[in-house]
């Protein structure tokens, strides 16, 4: 059962990078990334006041915290301007060896106040082959 | 070239906001701290769009001719956080960026066909072989921590 819902999970990502590129036959990618959140934002403000009841509190966070907003934009716009060019798999496939290395990184180093794991050569062989798989998508 | 740099610099966008978002939520709660990212992009991208000169795209008439289905996109993210929320405590963090993954890049594979009329089976290849990877990589990383 929540294996299904974990595949699910990713179907509904794959539709959202895929149905989102598609806005940009009609938007600027600024465009993209306003309708994009604006929907999310106001289905979330209904959960909060509707269904949780909770206040709405944005004060206590690390000032990093506050930057999510530029990340946000960046992403969806980037993912958006990318996957209209090259397609949704091949922007999905490099996009996940960005977040390989990028973890890899962060564990090594312990960024954001996570636990330091150094990285291994171990692990090299297997960022082999996935670099083996995103040349196969990409020249595919 | 630049579309694929830019693919790669966008998983480490990914990395860094998900690190933040972790923080966020820690700190002002789930929902707070989903909301606050949506929110912040939000007034970003609007003041975005009037200062690129794009203001003419948020008139009634142009959001109109847009097909609705292409406004689910949000929709689908809400709802997949909503189920990686509820998966991940019950099948671990390897599993469940694995199985994200499968139905991750095969729907990539269906949107390719629907949108641009592509398919390729060493695509469907390259992907075995990027899930494998991972899988592997995982396997090694929980292997080290025991």
């Amino acid at each position: 059962m929540y294996v299904f819902i974990l595949i699910l999970s990713g179907i509904l990502q794959g539709c959202m990078t895929s149905l989102n590129a598609q806005l940009g036959n009609y938007y600027s990618l600024f465009g993209i990334c306003f309708f994009v959140h604006i929907i999310a934002a106001v289905l979330l403000v209904l959960y909060i006041k509707g269904i949780e009841k909770k206040k709405m509190v944005f004060a206590g966070a690390p000032w990093y915290v506050y930057l999510v907003g530029f990340m946000g934009v960046g992403m969806v716009a980037s993912s958006s301007w990318v996957t209209l060019r090259i397609g949704a798999t091949a922007m999905m496939s490099l996009s996940v060896i960005g977040q390989m290395v990028s973890s890899a990184l962060v564990d090594h180093y312990g960024w954001f106040g996570v636990e330091k794991k150094p990285f291994s050569m171990k692990q090299l062989p297997c960022y082999g082959l996935v670099l083996a798989g995103i040349l196969c998508v990409v020249n595919g | 070239m630049i579309f694929y740099l830019t693919a790669v610099a966008n998983g480490f966008l990914n990395t860094i906001n998900r690190m933040t978002n972790v923080k966020a939520k820690q700190c002002l709660g789930t929902t707070n701290g989903t909301l606050i990212n949506y929110l912040e992009a939000t007034v970003i991208a609007f003041l975005l769009i009037y200062l690129t000169g794009n203001g003419a795209e948020l008139n009634p008439e142009h959001i109109r001719i847009v097909p609705p289905v292409f406004y689910l996109g949000s929709i689908c993210g809400l709802v997949a956080m909503i189920f990686i929320v509820i998966g991940t405590p019950k099948t671990g963090a390897m599993l469940s960026s694995i199985l994200m993954l499968v139905g991750q890049l095969s729907t990539s594979i269906v949107m390719d066909y629907i949108f641009f009329g592509e398919f390729s089976m060493i695509r469907v290849i390259g992907i075995f072989l990027i899930i494998a990877g991972i899988a592997w990589r995982d396997r090694l990383k929980e292997k080290t921590e025991k």
